[in-house]
């Protein structure tokens, strides 16, 4: 009764003004134009101002409400069109999804104005009914009138911001990408799930807003399947009412970046992956897409297994093969149990790149492989750690049994800890990054466009890859006995494995020039300084005896003075170092032909003229990348053969992890680099990917070389 | 595997959202009206049973009452023998939450005539149906299974009169009553939320 009378109150006052206010709702009809000439075409439109938490509804109001509707009286000579809607905002819960407007929002109308219309003044009166809710639902409406002069010279009106404002968030037409629907399975009862692919530029969390209709209802709930490298699916629960499953879904294509929402209207036709709009922009195929999830778990293990032997990862395993020495003839209990604490170490350091990969996803950017090293801030600080652990190797300095935060190779003097083992495990999963082994970029490329469970569980699946060998080896210690009996040979053998530490530390120095440049030379005079205090921390404070102080405080002397007047002063390594500049793309090239710098016009130019193209992803701290790509395509014969071939060579630096590259990447459903593309001279051909190298020079040199040959057959 | 848990998904997912199924046996439930009678499912086995999702402070809701338009579907139905169960699930926090002594007071004030109010402020009997608006109706067969999910009638407005619009609870009520197969035993409920 409250409500009726409030709204015949309302219905009163609004009578003929150009607003009106409900309870919660202000509504204002406004024009575009003060001033129209006879055969213009003006926007009209319904501002509705809702205050804060209330909402109106979207032409698709969802589980609830009911789109505001609005009725024309317009003097002869002026016709309405149909109501454009600007993009709604989906109120969750899933299973009970609204679409609305929160705030405000105006529906633009275009009114025509016939060319016979006389000059003067024209009223434009409309009678909109909403519903408006927060919690509760109240209905409003309200009777709203403006007036137009027509003469013979257009005049803007004073709204006309406004009116630009919201035709930018008005959807906008299918043509400019291409997108297909079909059925996955069966319904299973009155539901049945459609996917929903789209290829289109952007990145962000894509969804579908669904028109509305009688006999079907496509749900709230989205799962999201994919969306990277330009191309976006997901699966929505279609629930049938009444007659066949339909054959055309219609509604919005969206996608929510971290600046907006775009979003394109598209009528979908449920039909097996028929293409429903402008077929001629269609991408080349990229792989193919579905793959079982068997395979791809296989592949994740195997992957994780081969990334044993890769030189990232090898010094660490040494130290794990000595650590199965020492350990062998003790108790043998013991012994899987360290087994078993480092393949968690391992699981739980996957997990965590997971949980990143996850994050950075959610929060609408690209996640791959390796992606930590366009950190500056990570690539220091690993830098560090690693120098050190070569330090500790040499014996400059051991890891007190009280704290076994480095236990890599100081325990293995003492009892080998169960920190150790775990940390042993991250060690290993760290400086594996760098590295893909064969079968793990197909794995992983798989794994970044999965929904959240099967990410977790490819990188399970690599992790269990990665230790198997030593859970193996602990619980059958006795296949180490070809290894000669502890004694004085394991020392050496401790500080023979510190060089390859210290090459790692030296390119991963190495690496930080891509961000800090010339300034990384003082990362090494710290990385000096930082020895030296390590070296008196070994010998005066921990095996010393008098002057244990005085050291103590050279230590700490040496370390401050690194850190403000070297880290701070001179690198300036938090600050956020300079970003790449296109002229260095074509640094990482391999040598011996002309190598341009990719982009799809490149490849699409190359096609056009009926050449073959080589496309090298690549990147600065990739090491199988310049390990073993670079190289072969810079020997004699890789060489030649492109010569001969006339074949355009294309180089994408993927060192500083540019949107456009990952996105191409994930077109071939990868998550990083290397990847080795050719496209045949027949530009009919979809591009061959080439199998992954393993990192060592020379024998990736046979792949290319048949590769090229198949592209001019 | 994603087969698999697809497939556990939407099974989980008709569990819940559709326990009401079309066809299937309707669940049975125990409730107590704003009388404080113990209404049974159980007991009216034999006879058509409409439930009906209220809140008459929905507009949608509001707009059939004020119009006197659902009192009259309500008459209609018991003079035939039809048991018509109001199912009241908003929850005791709203402001739309009423007490049994208010509901009596509006039953008298908006002469209504269903058999029973059912006070379901725990929301039991709506979740277990699946009620997604006010108002969701749902119409039982005399043999116990559900017939009918969905709307009241193809108006979803909270203005004018709901006599002129197609009323598919009187049709499937009457093709039920008729021995007949029901023609339109699903469509998409509209209204308000139900406030659980």
């Amino acid at each position: 009764m409250r409500c009726l009378l409030k709204l015949l109150a309302v219905l009163f006052l609004g009578c003929f003004t150009a607003s009106a206010l409900t309870a919660h709702t202000q509504a204002k009809l406004i024009l575009s134009l003060q001033t129209a000439r006879a055969g213009d075409s003006v926007l009209a439109g319904i501002h509705l101002q809702m205050e804060p938490a209330w909402h109106t509804y979207w032409k698709n109001s969802g589980a609830s409400g009911i789109p505001t509707t609005l009725a024309w009286t317009l003097p002869a000579g002026i016709k309405a069109g149909p109501v454009q809607w600007p993009v709604p905002e989906k109120l969750p819960p899933d299973d009970f999804t609204t679409y609305v407007y929160q705030n405000e929002v105006v529906l633009l109308v275009p009114l025509q104005i016939s060319p016979e219309a006389k000059a003067g003044v024209a009223g434009i009166k409309v009678h909109v009914e909403w519903l408006e809710c927060k919690e509760a639902c109240v209905p409003g409406s309200a009777d709203l009138l403006a007036s137009l002069n027509l003469g013979a010279e257009q005049a803007a009106s004073p709204d006309a911001p406004l009116f630009a404002a919201w035709q930018k968030r008005l959807p906008e037409s299918s043509s400019k990408l291409v997108a297909h629907a079909a059925w996955e399975k069966p319904a299973v009862g009155d539901l049945r799930p459609l996917v929903i692919e789209w290829s289109g530029a952007g990145i962000g969390e894509p969804d579908f807003y669904p028109l509305g209709s009688d006999a079907f209802e496509v749900q709230g709930e989205t799962e999201r399947l994919l969306s990277s490298g330009g191309l976006f699916r997901l699966r929505k629960q279609v629930k049938r009412f009444s007659g066949d499953w339909p054959a055309k879904i219609s509604g919005l294509l969206v996608l929510k970046t971290p600046t907006g929402i775009v979003a394109y209207e598209t009528d979908l036709s449920s039909a097996p992956l028929a293409p429903v709009a402008n077929p001629s922009a269609t991408p080349e195929p990229a792989v193919s897409l579905t793959q079982p999830l068997w395979k791809m778990l296989l592949y994740a293990f195997l992957g994780g297994l081969i990334l044993n032997a890769m030189p990232c990862v090898l010094p660490v395993i040494a130290l794990k093969i000595l650590g199965f020495v020492r350990e062998a003839r003790s108790d043998p209990r013991h012994v899987r149990k360290l087994g078993w604490v480092y393949a968690l170490g391992v699981l739980v350091s996957f997990l965590s790149l997971a949980g990143v990969v996850i994050a950075v996803q959610a929060a609408g950017h690209k996640a791959g492989w390796g992606m930590q090293f366009s950190n500056a801030q990570f690539t220091v600080g690993l830098t560090v750690l690693v120098t050190l652990v070569a330090l500790n190797l040499f014996g400059l300095f051991e890891v007190n049994p009280g704290s076994r935060v480095l236990g890599t190779a100081g325990n293995l003097a003492a009892q080998s800890g169960l920190a150790g083992a775990f940390f042993n495990g991250v060690l290993a999963t760290i400086l594996a990054t760098p590295c893909t082994a064969p079968f793990l970029g197909a794995a992983l490329g798989f794994a970044f466009a999965q929904p959240v469970p099967i990410i977790l569980l490819m990188f399970a699946a690599v992790a269990a890859g990665l230790a198997a060998p030593y859970v193996v080896l602990s619980w059958k210690p006795a296949w180490l006995r070809f290894l000669p009996k502890p004694g004085a040979w394991m020392e050496h053998f401790k500080i023979a494995m510190g060089f390859p530490m210290l090459a790692t530390a030296l390119w991963l120095l190495n690496l930080t020039t891509i961000h800090y440049g010339d300034r990384s030379w003082w990362l090494g005079i710290f990385l000096v300084m930082m020895s030296a205090a390590a070296w008196i921390w070994g010998t005066f404070v921990q095996r010393g005896s008098a002057q244990r102080g005085l050291a103590v405080v050279i230590v700490i002397l040496f370390m401050a003075g690194g850190y403000f007047g070297i880290l701070e002063a001179q690198l300036h390594w938090r600050s956020s170092p300079d970003s790449a500049s296109d002229t260095r793309v074509l640094a990482h090239a391999p040598e011996g032909y002309a190598w341009s710098p990719w982009s799809p016009e490149a490849v699409a130019k190359a096609r056009a003229e009926g050449r073959p193209v080589v496309v090298d992803f690549t990147a600065k701290w990739c090491l199988t990348c310049n390990l073993s790509v670079a190289p072969a395509f810079a020997s004699k014969s890789v060489v030649e053969q492109l010569q001969k071939l006339n074949a355009v060579a294309l180089v994408a630096d993927y060192t500083l992890y540019p949107a456009q590259i990952t996105a191409e990447l994930a077109r071939f459903q990868r998550s990083g680099v290397p990847l080795v593309l050719i496209y045949p001279r027949d530009s009919a051909k979809p591009p061959e990917v080439l199998p992954e190298p393993l990192p060592y020079p020379a024998s990736y040199i046979p792949v290319l070389l048949g590769a090229l040959e198949r592209a001019v057959r | 595997m994603k087969q698999l848990l697809t497939l556990v998904a939407t099974l989980a997912l008709v569990g819940t959202a559709f326990a009401a199924e079309i066809g299937k046996p309707a669940p049975d439930f125990t409730g107590t009206d704003i009388r404080g009678r113990t209404i049974k499912l159980a007991d009216f086995k034999g006879r058509i049973v409409v439930l009906e999702a209220s809140n008459s402070d929905c507009p949608f809701c509001a707009n059939h009452l004020k119009t006197g338009a659902l009192q009259e579907l309500q008459k209609e139905f018991i003079a035939k023998g039809v048991v018509w169960l109001m199912v009241n699930s908003v929850n005791p926090r709203n402001s739309s939450h009423r007490t049994p002594e208010q509901a009596r007071a509006e039953w008298d004030q908006k002469k209504l005539n269903a058999t029973a109010w059912i006070d379901d402020s725990s929301g039991a009997i709506g979740k277990l149906y699946g009620l997604k608006t006010t108002p969701h109706m749902i119409v039982i067969a005399a043999d116990g299974t559900v017939a009918y999910s969905g709307a009241l009638d193809d108006r979803p407005a909270p203005f004018g009169d709901p006599r002129t619009a197609r009323n598919y609870v009187r049709e499937a009520v009457t093709q039920l009553l008729a021995g007949q197969r029901v023609l339109v035993s699903q469509t998409k409920p509209y209204g308000c939320a139900v406030h659980y």
